[in-house]
């Protein structure tokens, strides 16, 4: 599959802002499963300097600074992405127990997926966490069973419900209210993950979504996506989608992999200004035949 | 305690000894070089010796050597300690301290590599990954910076102990921003002062050339095409324990002292902001931690750091001593895999031993340390602020079972360390000499192939005896640290020479020291002038105290009021304005006005108090105490000592208020006379001087104002004209012209025009305007600047008065409308002109954080 994509941030300022400082993180990236062709970004007003630079996780990141006085800033990314097929995964057995076990002893393999398996500024988990974990991650069943059954749990059980949560909604609330997006879901099964040894990673990027039946698609109507990636042993990283309860295929397209929302934020920055501000998105994936 | 000095110092000393002590060499005989200093010390006498003891805490003192400790507050700044008696240490074996110091700083340089390169030590389980992946000082960002140095670490504290084979043992490594070295050269500067022949019998080591050493790499540091490049020294601020260091170091090395928001990111270098320009900055010698230096992509809550800092390293464009992301070597879990990684990485073994420490993360040395513990010390893997140590010997069984359970919640987060039996040493402790745990501090500072230590360092003995607690937090005591030479120490050291240059960068002035500067001007005159009008106040009031009982004359509520408008400490004298259906009734607090001047006096928490103002001065001549001289030292603590007893003062006697309140008048007078004197004509003078007088004028308008606005009997009247000439220090002057008759004409007449009494309007707009006119301008330069301008109008409206038209009476209100009219309008003007000056040379701006805080979705049917 091949997608045109378009992702657009709008800030506008309630006073001056004299000096931005940011980061971005959206730069879709290249991989055995994708190839970003013709990326574009465009930055109003015009810094007078763009350094990309590739983070500790191989994602790209973009920083700039302005300095002329700006009450908007808008930032546009596009790019024609290929999403490859999948090839196909060997499926191993192998348990929740067992690969524990595995991550433990197996030196290599530990330098690689301990930073997945350690509480990181968004996911930290208590006995609730635990609870809710253990009701899938048993021992003796086979690991990606259990993160399959997960994922569907989180899928069946939970609501999706757009403004219900930010960011800084603690998992410990999503987990009670039973409602949040993406990124919580993503969080709340990364954290489920890692409470009882796994390691896991949070994956942001785009999914193509579907205008309801018989309706046509709207401009900026699609929306940047979350989900998470387990460690499975012999299998590798396998990705799987709680909101969607899927696994990610043709439809999704990865922008950056990091312990959690707080690596990959799509566009951080420090404002100094005395305001308050607000923020636009709009998101296009649009499949090109 | 006595002791009995009959037997001689040493002889008594050694009495006292209990354990292994560092006078005594192997075989239980006294050292050489010992013998000679308390052959010094026996010559000099205990008692002589406790005389120079307190000429050591004055001179610490004077020269403002603190160590704030966290959780107090700004009062309990701590002072520095210093024992008279040194720490000596032979060259012999100092040259093999000083080998085992090299090796391990070369050792932590290239295990700072590897972690942020090629992860080698992980990979070939030579520290176990936990060390890294979970170590706080572990940061991700700093993984793609590399100086253009080979070394990667810069500088380096140890702390080093002797441990019971007779040997130093490495306690504890300080890499992100290490501390004390300042604090070495002022005890070695102070001992020289006070104490001069106390080295007369030993030759001992400089300090110099580890700080001449530490010129030079920070000038390779810079920018290869600027030969003399810009250094800042970056500080947390006042609020940092080890401020006064930061200061000191920065006007020892000649370098100019920063926070965090006066530098800024722009076009991919880091700028200096002084009030007329960006300067670039080639080296930021850093003593911030590192996970606050860059809020864009470490600490998202720090406010210290500079944001896009990260970047600017990155690209090559600033270089930082030591580089952010050092912290990782200050885990306390690495120093149980040292060994391992010295025969990894140096392929030879590890010179110095350190303390046997334990990490939990292993199955092994976790049943070990749970199996030891009333023998060990317990630590956190990761270095934190406010978790203290645990000794396993003073613990009972249930706080050891505690303690079993805390370990086992999460074994790798805990190490557990030997606890060894360190080496004593002679402090002068309450005129008695007696052994204390003792531990020395010493600096390395890369040269450009290896690394250079200092010949000395800094030793801290136990503030408890017989137990180990030497940090400064918890009350140690410091020693200067000599490595005493057979032979006549080296010729001296020639400081580095900095080549001439155009940039002003020392001179230049940081935003943020102007605005403290003008600040400290207004805060100042402030004081001063409440002080003086205060007095007024309290002098009548005694006089009236006897003839009207417990009602005040009219005049004296007048003026009560009016110190109420000046601090604006409303409701005060004033009043609340009567609610709707009540009658206005304020006249209980003039039965007793006392109460609430000394409200007005003595509470630190009511704004606009004297003590609120003096404690508001204080801090901010501690914001820029860089700029004062040991006599202004001096006299500032003079009005800190003022400060205190003014807090104390809780006295009906007006006699003893007044005699704290002009304790304090002539106290800040010396530090205005003193600034006046020695401070350089500078914009930062210039500045200080304009807030001062800014000051000065409003406070008397708004006396004046308050008192004269309306007319009163001509009895009540003359009061009021003699109290505000007095307030103007104007009315010996008035008398010698006018003799005894006060006609309000005459009175508005000098005080607005008379050019040359310093206390009259035209006077100090006159001086106003000329200390504006000094200051840079950003744009036209033979033009007024806006401040200009409103000092300007104001000058030309007091100046142009008509004194007839400004005593015209209403005589339905008795207002004197133009009057009030006038003082208004000029009051409002110079107003304007602290704000100008404000916007234009203070930076206000708030640093805020912006992230897409959620992943917001659009209604859809999937997602």
């Amino acid at each position: 599959m091949k997608y045109k994509l378009r992702h657009q941030t709008l800030y506008t300022y309630v006073n001056s802002v004299h000096n931005y400082q940011s980061i971005l993180c959206l730069q879709p990236r290249n991989s055995a499963k994708q190839i970003c062709h013709n990326f574009k970004l465009e930055i109003e007003p015009k810094p007078a300097k763009i350094y990309s630079r590739t983070d500790y996780f191989g994602n790209i990141q973009h920083y700039f600074s302005l300095h002329e006085s700006h009450k908007s800033l808008k930032v546009i990314v596009s790019s024609e992405v290929e999403v490859l097929n999948n090839a196909v995964q060997l499926f191993n057995t192998i348990t929740c127990e067992e690969a524990r076990e595995k991550f433990k002893t197996d030196i290599a393999l530990k330098t690689e997926v301990l930073q997945y398996q350690l509480p990181s500024q968004y996911i930290s988990w208590d006995e609730e966490i635990v609870a809710f974990a253990e009701t899938c991650l048993l021992p003796n069943v086979s690991l990606f069973e259990a993160v399959w059954d997960l994922i569907k749990k989180i899928y069946t059980e939970f609501q999706f419900k757009s403004g219900a949560t930010n960011v800084n909604t603690p998992l410990k609330t999503v987990l009670k209210e039973r409602k949040g997006v993406c990124q919580d879901f993503s969080h709340l099964a990364i954290a489920s993950l890692r409470s009882v040894g796994i390691p896991a990673k949070y994956v942001s990027g785009y999914i193509e979504t579907l205008p309801p039946k018989g309706k046509i698609k709207l401009e900026g109507s699609d929306a940047s996506h979350a989900w998470i990636s387990v460690y499975i042993p012999e299998m590798g990283w396998c990705e799987f989608d709680p909101t969607n309860n899927m696994i990610p295929q043709q439809r999704h397209i990865v922008t950056a992999y990091g312990r959690d929302f707080a690596d990959v934020s799509p566009m951080k920055g420090i404002i100094f200004s005395s305001g308050d501000h607000k923020v636009k998105v709009e998101v296009d994936v649009i499949p090109l035949i | 305690m006595i002791q009995d000095n009959s037997l001689g110092l040493l002889q008594t000393y050694k009495e006292s000894i209990n354990t292994y002590d560092e006078v005594l060499d192997q075989n239980g005989q006294v050292k050489p070089y010992w013998q000679g200093l308390f052959d010094t010390l026996e010559d000099i006498g205990i008692d002589e010796l406790e005389l120079r003891n307190q000429e050591i805490v004055k001179k610490l003192k004077e020269n403002g050597v603190t160590y704030n400790v966290y959780g107090s507050n700004k009062e309990s700044n701590r002072a520095w300690k210093l024992d008279p008696i040194p720490f000596l240490i032979h060259e012999s074996e100092w040259k093999t301290i000083e080998e085992g110091l090299k090796q391990r700083a070369r050792l932590l340089d290239l295990i700072l590599k590897d972690l942020y390169g090629p992860q080698l030590l992980i990979k070939n389980a030579i520290i176990p990954a936990e060390l890294v992946f979970d170590n706080s000082g572990f940061l991700l960002p700093c993984f793609d910076i590399r100086q253009k140095h080979d070394k990667q670490l810069l500088n380096y504290a140890v702390d080093l102990a002797r441990g019971p084979d007779g040997k130093m043992w490495l306690l504890d490594n300080r890499t992100q921003a290490p501390s004390g070295a300042g604090y070495a050269l002022e005890n070695r500067i102070v001992m020289s002062k006070v104490i001069p022949e106390l080295n007369k019998k030993t030759y001992r080591k400089r300090l110099s050339p580890y700080f001449s050493q530490l010129q030079q790499t920070v000038d390779s540091l810079g920018n290869n095409s600027n030969e003399n490049p810009n250094v800042v020294f970056l500080t947390p601020g006042p609020g940092n324990e080890t401020y006064f260091e930061h200061v000191y170091l920065s006007s020892y090395l000649g370098y100019t002292l920063v926070q965090g928001n006066d530098l800024l990111v722009r076009d991919g270098f880091v700028w200096l902001k002084s009030i007329d320009q960006l300067e670039r900055v080639d080296v930021i010698i850093k003593r911030l931690d590192d996970e606050w230096c860059d809020p864009l992509e470490l600490r998202r809550d720090s406010l210290l750091g500079i944001p896009g800092l990260l970047q600017v390293i990155r690209l090559g464009n600033v270089a930082v001593m030591n580089p952010p992301g050092t912290s990782v070597l200050e885990n306390y879990g690495l120093m149980a895999f040292m060994q391992n990684a010295c025969k990894f990485l140096l392929k030879e073994p590890l010179l110095m031993s350190s303390v046997a420490t334990w990490w939990c993360g292993q199955a092994k040395e976790l049943k070990f340390v749970l199996e030891n513990l009333p023998k060990l010390i317990i630590k956190k893997t990761n270095r934190k602020q406010g978790f203290r140590s645990i000794y396993g010997r003073l613990l009972t069984i249930e706080k050891l079972a505690e303690l079993k359970n805390l370990i086992l919640e999460s074994p790798k987060d805990y190490v557990a360390q030997e606890e060894v039996s360190l080496s004593t040493t002679p402090s002068f402790i309450d005129g008695v000499i007696e052994p204390r745990f003792a531990a020395l501090r010493a600096f390395l500072i890369a040269d450009g192939t290896d690394y250079k230590v200092m010949q000395g360092g800094l030793t801290r003995s136990s503030a408890v005896k017989g137990k180990f607690e030497i940090s400064n937090q918890l009350g140690g005591i410091s020693k200067d640290t000599w490595i005493i030479s057979d032979t006549p120490t080296e010729y001296l050291e020639k400081p580095v020479e900095r080549k001439n240059t155009n940039n002003q960068l020392n001179n230049s002035l940081t935003s943020r020291n102007a605005e403290n500067l003008f600040w400290l001007g207004r805060l100042c005159e402030r004081t001063m002038a409440l002080r003086s009008f205060l007095k007024i106040i309290l002098n009548r009031l005694n006089e009236n105290v006897t003839k009207h009982g417990n009602k005040q004359p009219e005049f004296l509520v007048v003026l009560l009021k009016s110190l109420t408008h000046l601090t604006q400490t409303y409701p005060g004298f004033v009043g609340k304005e009567p609610k709707k259906g009540e009658e206005f009734d304020n006249e209980a607090i003039f039965e007793d006005p006392i109460a609430e001047l000394l409200f007005l006096i003595n509470d630190p928490t009511k704004p606009g108090s004297v003590v609120y103002n003096l404690q508001s001065l204080l801090n901010t001549i501690n914001q820029v105490s860089e700029k004062w001289n040991h006599d202004t030292r001096r006299i500032i603590n003079l009005v800190e000592d003022s400060l205190y007893a003014l807090k104390n003062i809780n006295t009906n006697n007006i006699n003893y208020v007044n005699h704290g309140l002009d304790k304090l008048h002539i106290r800040l007078f010396s530090f205005y006379g003193n600034i006046n004197e020695t401070l350089p004509r500078d914009n930062g003078f210039y500045l200080l001087e304009a807030g001062k007088n800014v000051e000065r004028i409003l406070s008397l308008l708004s006396v004046f104002r308050s008192t004269l606005n309306f007319k009163k009997t001509e009895e009540e009247e003359a009061l009021l004209m003699e109290a505000i000439l007095e307030n103007h220090h104007l009315l010996a002057q008035y008398r010698n012209i006018y003799k005894s008759h006060l006609s309000l004409k005459a009175v508005i007449s000098m005080i607005f025009l008379e050019k040359n009494l310093p206390y009259t309007l035209s006077y100090l707009l006159d001086t106003l305007s000329y200390y504006l006119s000094k200051l840079p301008k950003t744009n036209d330069t033979h033009r007024l600047s806006i401040a200009e301008k409103s000092a300007l109008e104001a000058s030309t409206i007091v100046k142009l008065i008509d004194a007839d038209n400004l005593i015209l009476v209403d005589s339905e209100t008795q207002f004197r409308f133009e009057l009030d009219e006038t003082l208004s309008k000029v009051f409002e003007l110079i107003c304007n002109v602290s704000n100008n000056l404000s916007s234009l040379y203070f930076n206000h701006s708030v640093m805020q954080h912006s992230v897409l805080d959620t992943i917001e979705n659009n209604d859809s049917d999937e997602i």
